[in-house]
């Protein structure tokens, strides 16, 4: 068999291109209802008084919810620090305030969603004005106000790893590079701005129809805050508009099933609907992160670098959503995939008033990778070392240790990509090592158009890390009499887009030996399939491939018994991790890793300070790609949300208000932007734990190309660029300094 | 968002279109491609009362050569067409390239080149392109029509001199004088997204290379197209030296544009690129003169 390997047709794709498949707006039951949120748009404040009776008794208006009606006030991925609505009558202390625009105040559920629009409008609502702190670095301050008053300061996550001696080592060092970089905020911009439906089902349970990235994680959030046991919630995901992190924190989700809940509860069996607009959408769900990251690299005369000390400060914004998961990845990859024998890192996640930040693609990697590949290129320079050449004297080996004093898990590819990304760029080795005969520039013929060259790499967990549970259900059931004449897998990874039900299927087949077209996929409800773990860290073809052959082999052993339908289920356990060691950060941080390089040409009009991306090169080894064409389709993709990350994209927020709800303000790059060429380089070195050797690979060619970029626009214009996105006024102003 | 409730009329002869203008006044409002005005009015920052659509209007849809070397344009053609049109870019080879930078292709196969001079959109490439190369517009009504010269037509943004009862039948450009250079630059954040700064520069020399004519026309930093006189004064006459188009777009992007500060900018900033895009666009200009 070799299905896996095959760019076989996505299971999902006539489906999609004729517009049958149905995403979560296209669902509707007969006499459904609508709902609208009221949403804080006050930054900071006490809510003193809510009044809800004239909406009530607004004509088709059949329920307005407020906190009073919430049986246990709060949620959160990480940690329960939000409220499900705020205001008062809360179940939580503190839950009477609100912290950000988005914040959930009021639910008003109608006949039509224009008169719970116009209900809306009718709620009474008294705030009283808390100050507003939006920069991280003010929100740390000793005698700043606390967001929660119930922690005792407004950094809830910290990390340190102490590695060596950085003082002593900076003394023995010939060079040392200092950097002070500043990373934004970036919107996911997925296609389909959230929506659901929510209904009592035949079996009495509280259902909702959704887009997330982990059935089973949103299914315990509900119950937790309707106080319900778990098998009273049902989570059920259809085709997914795309999520890239920001579905993994509930928007709707919890609303939702409280408003089916709460109306059952007086009587009204209706289904509830609703659909944000894209302004909703962008207020309503996290973003990406801004980082501001300190950095001071020691290093040899001949490259190699022997301290680094960094302090880096995330902006968490209102709540904590993912942040001291992304702050763990963040200050882990922060001095890259390089051996350094003596790191000082101090990592601080911080509440402001500010949207809430949390998952997006790469997840603290691309933050931290930033960082180190700016000060790795500073570095080179400083030595006159090439990029590749001093990376190669620095990268990490097979046995050597991390930052956090553990080596890497088999199978450290690194080098290899670098090599690999290197050579497509028209590098060679010669005899003083790794160098590019053409140099970093590129002749235009046009004096204010100046093209450079520029080269990162990095490194991405693939999995769930520092302790976190980790494990993935797959349940197979095979049907026939004497031969095999269906299997039916049950698997609840979400299919944000990303390709997976088309990758488990694939696998399926596979480890069953059966054709594609055998095999059925029942995928993502609570109800019948089990916990798989979210579709996020580029851990779900990893995850579920393993958990998929445990099951098939299982599966077929019953079968050879003659059990009819033969059906078995698995649950994979990666090697676990363990958490940062408060004090020194030793840990075994993670189970598995992808590994990425890329070189870019970039074009700087520096009379308009206008940056154009021109050619990407991306070298990436996925282990095994199990489908190459969707492969090649997320390093494309990756690519070009990161060029809009690091050039094009520019989310606003002034004193707690985005200025950028729209996508006319808020520029995303459409195929009239990206780059001229992409060049994909897949690498295949196994990942001696993954299925068929796969790494994750959705997340790694997002890493460097941010700092791919600032090297490029060095070597074009002569200045670093420490603070992206790299937009005409920041370079025009930064050329004219 | 929906429209707020509006009256739909679809005249198939503009004899019909021009009688159902006069009868509707002031509530009736012409529907061309629709790509600025649906928006507006899904929006709800236009709510005209009656909508009178030209799209069944056949005799609309043109592009004849005239005797004198130029072009008529019927106003309810496509831009996609006017794009594509081996007539065009023979004879106006800077129309396709500027008809190019609208948006993009869905938003050319609808859009119209009369829909976009009447609605004025002071970032528009179309009402500008009409100014540089001294169109004129033939406006009809019920029983009677006039002509009216693309610089007198823009009043200020989405205001022109056509009355409620009145529409734009045709634009005429008339043809490019011997020894014209053409140009146009913009810049823009998102490609296809609306300019930050554009000029469209069209240049006249003689024989000996002196400057006969220039008109430079700058859009998206000001109320209107705005034809520039500095250029006039300091370049007719004069060999067209890169000191004096410096000085030109220096003036001009001091004295003649208003930008403003938007998300995507700042005034400065768009300032800046006036002066950049007039000299880049002179230059050109003069280059491609023969």
């Amino acid at each position: 068999m070799s299905i896996v390997g095959e760019s076989v047709v996505r299971v999902d794709a006539i489906g999609k291109v004729t517009g049958e498949t149905l995403y979560p707006g296209d669902f509707n039951l007969p006499n459904q209802a609508y709902m609208k949120i009221l949403f804080a748009q006050h930054p900071h404040a006490i809510i003193k008084r809510l009044d809800t009776s004239k909406a009530e008794q607004y004509p088709g208006v059949l329920a307005v919810f407020t906190a009073k009606d919430v049986p246990n006030n709060e949620y959160g991925l990480i940690m329960p620090d939000q409220p499900v609505l705020c205001g008062p009558g809360s179940t939580k202390p503190f839950a009477d305030r609100v912290r950000f625009i988005g914040d959930q105040v009021a639910l008003v559920i109608a006949e039509t969603e224009q008169i719970a629009a116009e209900a809306l409008k009718l709620i009474e609502i008294e705030y009283e004005a808390l100050p507003v702190i939006t920069d991280p670095r003010e929100a740390m301050k000793a005698d700043a106000i606390l967001m929660h008053p119930d922690k005792g300061s407004n950094v809830f996550g910290r990390y340190r790893i102490r590695k060596g001696d950085v003082e002593k080592a900076f003394q023995q060092a010939d060079v040392i590079v200092e950097g002070y970089y500043q990373t934004p905020a970036q919107e996911h911009a997925y296609l389909q701005p959230e929506a659901g439906l929510s209904f009592i089902d035949e079996a009495g349970r509280v259902t909702i129809i959704v887009g997330g990235q982990w059935t089973h994680e949103d299914q315990e959030q509900i119950a937790h805050a309707l106080a319900l046991p778990l098998d009273q919630v049902r989570v059920i995901y259809p085709a997914i508009g795309g999520a890239f992190g920001g579905r993994e924190d509930m928007s709707v989700q919890v609303v939702l099933a409280l408003a089916a809940w709460r109306l059952h509860q007086r009587g009204i069996n209706r289904p509830v609907k609703i659909i944000w607009s894209r302004e909703e959408s962008i207020i309503g769900h996290h973003k990406r992160h801004p980082y501001f990251i300190r950095a001071k690299w020691g290093a040899k005369r001949d490259g190699k670098v022997i301290a680094a000390e960094m302090e880096v400060i995330a902006d968490g914004g209102a709540y904590a959503y993912t942040s001291t998961k992304v702050l763990g990845n963040a200050t882990l990859m922060c001095t890259g995939p390089y051996l350094i024998p003596n790191v000082k890192v101090d990592s601080y996640a911080v509440y402001t008033n500010n949207l809430p930040n949390g998952a997006f693609r790469g997840f603290g990697g691309p933050q931290g990778a930033f960082a180190a590949e700016m000060q790795m290129n500073k570095l080179a320079e400083r030595l006159g070392i090439d990029p590749v050449e001093i990376r190669m004297r620095n990268l990490l080996d097979e046995g050597d240790l991390l930052s956090v004093g553990t080596p890497l898990p088999p199978g450290v590819s690194i080098k290899k990509v670098v090599e690999a990304c290197a050579k497509a760029a028209g590098w060679e080795k010669g005899e003083n090592g790794w160098h590019r005969p053409a140099g970093f520039q590129v002749e235009t013929g046009n004096p204010s158009l100046k093209r450079g060259i520029g080269f990162a790499c990095a490194f991405k967990n693939v999995g769930f890390s520092f302790g976190a549970p980790e494990n993935c259900w797959a349940i197979v059931e095979l049907h026939g009499d004497a031969e095999i004449e269906k299997a039916v897998l049950y698997h609840a990874a979400a299919e944000v887009g990303q390709g997976s039900h088309t990758v488990l299927v694939q696998m399926a087949a596979e480890a069953l030996g059966l054709p594609m077209e055998k095999v059925e996929l029942v995928a993502a409800d609570t109800a019948v399939t089990k916990n798989s773990g979210s579709v996020s860290a580029s851990r779900m073809t990893f995850m579920a491939g393993n958990a998929i052959r445990g099951a098939a082999e299982r599966a077929l052993e019953a079968w050879k018994n003659e059990e009819r339908p033969a059906r078995a289920e698995f649950q994979y356990r990666p090697p676990k991790t363990t958490p940062y060691d408060p004090e020194t950060g030793k840990s075994e941080p993670n189970f598995a890793y992808g590994y990425v390089a890329e070189a870019v040409e970039v074009e700087v009009d520096i009379e308009t300070g206008q940056v154009r991306l021109v050619k990407v090169i991306c070298a990436d080894d996925v282990g095994k790609a199990v489908n190459p064409q969707q492969v090649q389709g997320q390093v494309e993709g990756a690519v070009v949300q990161a060029a809009g990350y690091a050039i094009l994209e520019n989310f606003i927020q002034q004193d707690g208000q985005v200025l950028t709800k729209t996508l006319s303000t808020y520029l995303i790059p459409t195929i009239l932007d990206i780059p001229e060429k992409v060049q994909s380089i897949v690498l295949e070195y196994a990942d001696p734990r993954g299925p068929w050797g796969a790494r994750g690979m959705g997340e790694m060619p997002y890493l460097p190309l941010a700092p791919a970029v600032g090297a490029a626009i060095r070597n074009a214009t002569g200045r670093w660029f420490d603070q992206f996105p790299y937009t005409p006024e920041r370079i025009l102003s930064g050329l004219e300094e | 968002m929906k429209p707020a409730p509006f009256e739909y009329y679809a005249p198939t002869s503009v004899e019909e279109a021009l009688a159902t203008l006069q009868s509707l006044g002031y509530d009736g409002k012409v529907l061309a491609g629709g790509q600025s005005l649906i928006p507006a009015m899904n929006f709800r920052m236009a709510r005209p009362a009656a909508l009178v659509d030209l799209n069944k209007v056949k005799e609309l849809f043109y592009i004849k050569p005239t005797s004198d070397g130029g072009l008529a344009i019927g106003t309810m053609t496509r831009d996609s067409v006017v794009e594509k049109d081996p007539l065009v870019s023979e004879r106006f080879p800077i129309v396709p390239y500027v008809v190019k930078h609208i948006a993009h292709p869905q938003i050319r196969n609808r859009g119209t080149f009369g829909g976009a001079i009447a609605h004025a959109d002071p970032a528009a490439q179309i009402p500008a392109l009409s100014v540089a190369l001294q169109a004129r517009f033939l406006v009809r009504k019920q029983g009677g029509e006039r002509w009216v010269n693309a610089e007198d037509f823009f009043m200020g943004p989405f205001m022109t001199v056509l009355e409620p009862e009145e529409m734009l039948a045709e634009v005429v450009l008339p043809p490019m004088a011997k020894g014209s250079g053409a140009s146009y630059q913009q810049v823009s954040r998102q490609k296809g997204g609306y300019a930050q700064a554009a000029v469209i520069s069209v240049v006249v020399v003689d024989e000996n290379k002196r400057c006969k004519d220039v008109r430079v026309v700058l859009f998206s930093v000001g109320e209107t197209p705005i034809l520039s006189q500095t250029a006039r004064k300091i370049l007719v006459g004069n060999v067209p030296t890169a000191e004096a188009i410096a000085e030109v777009a220096e003036k001009i992007s001091k004295d003649e544009v208003d930008p403003g500060t938007d998300i995507h900018g700042t005034a400065e900033y768009r300032r800046h690129l006036v002066k950049v895009l007039v000299r880049r666009g002179l230059t050109e200009a003069f280059e491609r003169a023969k």
